[in-house]
């Protein structure tokens, strides 16, 4: 009796780890022609309703289900999408777009003129977080079914770049009151989503739609994307092979996911130093003097810094502008060389030769030793840093004025004139003192009035980005370079304007 | 020969039992919903996101009603919530109950599980140590410090490295159900499970260890030993049960730390529970998901205490009398 139920409880045994390794093995890709495309995300979705969505990182969950009115090539120029053709009056305030004529939403919803001008004026008023890219839009009218036009108050360079990203989506005209649109995505994009498959918050699935007016443009069959917001977790994933593609959430998990056997492209978007915010020194006088401002500069050892924060997966800058911007000149990188020297003299001639004290922001979202090392490179000039703990109230009292500098990872945008609007003009959120700078303001006003590559317009975006230098209104340390790796049977076409490939650059290597 | 009481009795115990539970979570609700609100000042913003203008920032704040007073908020939370109304979460949407009712069953599934492998483990050590002594008892008790000394995380992460990155006997991360199939689901829980056990059937162990040694020394043992019932008879049917009680209450508490233990196991192994969307949830100050985890917390605690105190009367009805 004894042996029997030892047998049975191996028999059980065996029969439980025999099942445990069979769903082993339904694990992974399957290899038939359209694959799943199995992708990493590493920010949750903000929400499916156009008119709160966010892009960057998040884009591909939004790709997938919607369409934007035009798209962007990996270069960041200006394709065709839902809108064919689209011009400019004289005065460059008024867009007309010529939509396609064969577009449908997935609940069977004609796409025309009058939806298109809806979505985009919910965008202006609704809450995503670049809800501000449209205040600038006076308003969007259909004139016929397939033609709109958009009316701006001011020459807007980026408003056919905004049309290619989260303003630019198009959803059907029955999410717009509906309360589930947050979760519920009704779009005339290439996919739909599975939701009795999807984990909100976890996994996201995504199957074909088969009338989609692009088929060919997205192999896959099948999308499932999953959200790693724990390194550990998506590197488990990736050295696991569980997934085809994704992005890596800092330049040190590079070396375990190329030992996976993943190819990485490495790309720059975000920089990282301090802002110099109070430049009429209204809260802090020291910082009213551009020599004081020069001197923080001089006082940053960048090659440190990219090394001590980032394990050396940064390029050194003095310059916030993206290398894909026109305002971006490769010679600025080094306009203020680590000089401790040079400092202390900039800060004696302004008035401060025993330092002064200089108070900013903490919060337990950096690591302490960021803190103290910026602490102590300032120290080394005389700048006593007093620390200022603080809780979820960092980023409104930060852009409220609170304090004269603070350091922060921010974005560099694509172009000169979305870097301008984000933190340059008086309107702008995050230019926190509101300062108005007469150059700024009039090479601004040139930069508005043509295209990004135009020989004027280029110009005084290089003299306006020299003169932000020159004036020390950051102190940035490096450029933070991110990867987005992909396994040997996906192939990526990386995207110049954005954190993450757009959907249509993702397919199977063969 | 046990005892008949009263069914009267019981039911007077369920409904005692029942009522401090409804003061507990009627506290606790109220605890966590100012806390939540006092404790978050700049909850839009992070919603919307830190590139935000101040404005967008006013308009989310004020249509999550953020701009009305506590009270009223509460108020409004807590008639909609006795209704079964959770709310829809800020961050995602999607209706809190739905969302709880999909990802319950993750950690439920890893928590029961690991419940069942730590009490099987631990009594099965437990008595071993207790019936034989000498080695096989230092052996066990050695063993259980060591699985109660090391952290449940770095046990997760050894756990992956060994068997799902470089045997790839499982997956390293991910979650099947098990309506989908049996077995990819047996294959997502395996390394979760072993992880959240190993530190319970150290404690666990040693309390069964302590309870049959205690047990051992009653005169009814020697009596059961002297009309001749073999060795492990005496220890797996009387001692044992004998001892149970004491190994039960570890257990009932075990099972509710690794409720809370689950959260960082679930980061690892990327498991969409309860206690991964917690923390999520919890960073941007989503307060209806936040409440809803909180409710469903405290439910699964009270009934998990009230099934141990069952199970006690069950065990010894000694407790059921008193």
């Amino acid at each position: 009796m004894k042996h029997s139920n030892t047998a049975w409880r191996m028999s059980a045994l065996g029969a439980v780890a025999a099942l445990a390794l069979t769903g082993c093995a339904t694990q992974g890709n399957a290899s038939d022609e359209n694959p799943t495309l199995r992708l990493g995300v590493v920010t949750p979705l903000a929400s499916f309703a156009p008119w709160e969505a966010s892009w960057a990182n998040q884009s591909p969950y939004l790709q997938a289900v919607y369409d934007t009115l035009l798209h962007a090539d990996t270069d960041g120029s200006i394709m065709p999408a839902l809108a064919t053709e689209w011009s400019y009056d004289d005065s460059r305030t008024v867009v007309t777009f010529t939509l396609r004529d064969d577009v449908t939403f997935s609940d069977g919803t004609e796409f025309t003129a009058e939806v298109a001008a809806e979505n985009i004026l919910r965008f202006r008023d609704g809450t995503s977080e670049n809800a501000a890219f449209l205040t600038g839009v006076q308003s969007a009218v259909a004139t016929d079914t397939h033609t709109l036009v958009v009316t701006l108050v001011e020459p807007d360079p980026a408003f056919l770049i905004y049309m290619t990203q989260n303003a630019g989506l198009q959803g059907s005209p029955a999410m717009w009151d509906d309360p589930a649109a947050q979760t519920e995505p009704i779009g005339s994009g290439p996919y739909l989503l599975d939701e009795e498959a999807t984990v909100a918050g976890s996994t996201w699935v995504f199957e074909r739609r088969d009338d989609y007016w692009d088929a060919e443009s997205y192999p896959y069959d099948e999308i499932e994307m999953t959200l790693y917001g724990d390194g550990t977790a998506l590197m488990n994933a990736v050295k696991g092979g569980q997934v085809d593609a994704t992005p890596l959430q800092s330049g040190t998990q590079l070396a375990e996911a190329e030992a996976a056997g993943y190819r990485a492209e490495i790309s720059e978007f975000d920089w990282t130093g301090f802002v110099l915010a109070d430049r009429d020194g209204a809260v802090n006088p020291a910082l009213g003097d551009v020599r004081v401002r020069q001197a923080i500069n001089h006082a940053l050892d960048r090659d440190g810094l990219a090394e001590a924060l980032a394990a050396g997966w940064g390029t050194p800058t003095t310059q916030i502008f993206r290398q894909t911007s026109a305002a971006y000149d490769p010679s600025l990188d080094d306009r203020y060389p680590y000089d401790v020297e040079k400092a202390r003299e900039l800060l004696a001639e302004a008035g401060y030769p025993d330092g002064f004290t200089l108070a900013m922001p903490k919060s337990d979202f950096v690591p302490e030793a960021e803190y103290a090392i910026y602490a102590e490179q300032l120290g080394a000039i005389g700048i006593t840093v007093e620390w200022e703990m603080t809780g979820d109230d960092l980023f409104g009292r930060m852009l409220g004025g609170s304090w004269a500098a603070f350091p922060m990872q921010l974005q560099a945008d694509a172009t000169a004139w979305q870097g301008i609007q984000f933190s340059m003009l008086p309107h702008s959120t995050w230019n926190p003192f509101k300062t108005e700078d007469a150059t700024v303001v009039e090479l601004a006003q040139t930069i508005r009035m043509g295209e990004e590559g135009a020989e004027e317009q280029a110009a005084a975006a290089q003299e306006l980005n020299a003169y932000i230098v020159e004036q020390a209104w950051y102190a940035p340390a490096f450029r933070i370079q991110s990867a987005y790796v992909t396994n040997d049977s996906t192939r990526i076409a990386r995207q110049a304007d954005n954190a993450v490939p757009y959907l249509w650059n993702i397919k199977p290597a063969n | 020969m046990v005892p008949r009481i009263h069914n009267s009795h019981m039911i007077t115990f369920i409904l005692r039992r029942l009522a401090t539970g409804v003061a507990m979570l009627v506290t606790i609700s109220i605890t966590a919903f100012v806390l939540l609100n006092l404790g978050a000042t700049d909850t839009a913003r992070r919603l919307v996101g830190q590139t935000a203008s101040a404005e967008i920032v006013a308009r989310k704040a004020a249509e999550l009603g953020l701009d009305r007073p506590l009270g009223e908020r509460f108020f409004e939370w807590i008639t909609a919530a006795l209704t079964g109304d959770l709310g829809r979460s800020w961050q995602s949407g999607q209706s809190v109950v739905d969302a709880i009712a999909t990802r319950l069953p993750v950690t439920l599934s890893l928590t029961i599980g690991a419940v069942i492998v730590s009490a099987a483990l631990a009594i099965a050590l437990g008595a071993l140590a207790a019936g034989r002594r000498g080695w096989t008892d230092r052996v066990v008790q050695v063993l259980s410090v060591i699985g109660g000394a090391i952290p449940g995380f770095l046990i997760a992460l050894i756990l992956v490295l060994v068997f799902a990155i470089s045997l790839r006997w499982f997956p390293a991360t991910g979650y099947v159900r098990p309506e989908d199939s049996l077995g990819g689901w047996l294959a997502t829980i395996a390394l979760p499970v072993i992880a959240l056990s190993i530190g319970a059937i150290g404690s666990v162990a040693q309390q069964v260890r302590g309870s049959m040694i205690d047990a051992l020394r009653h005169d009814y043992v020697r009596t059961l030993r002297a009309r001749g019932l073999p060795h492990h008879r005496v220890v797996y049917r009387h001692v044992l049960r004998n001892a149970a009680g004491p190994a039960l209450s570890t257990l009932g508490l075990q099972f509710i730390v690794m409720f809370g233990g689950a959260v960082i196991v679930e980061q690892v192994f990327s498991l969409p529970g309860i206690g991964q969307s917690a923390v999520a949830a919890t960073v941007v100050g989503d307060v209806p998901f936040v409440m809803g985890i909180v409710i469903v917390t405290a439910i699964l605690v009270v009934i998990v205490n009230l099934a141990v105190d069952l199970l006690q009367g069950w065990l010894n009805p000694k407790v059921r009398l008193s």
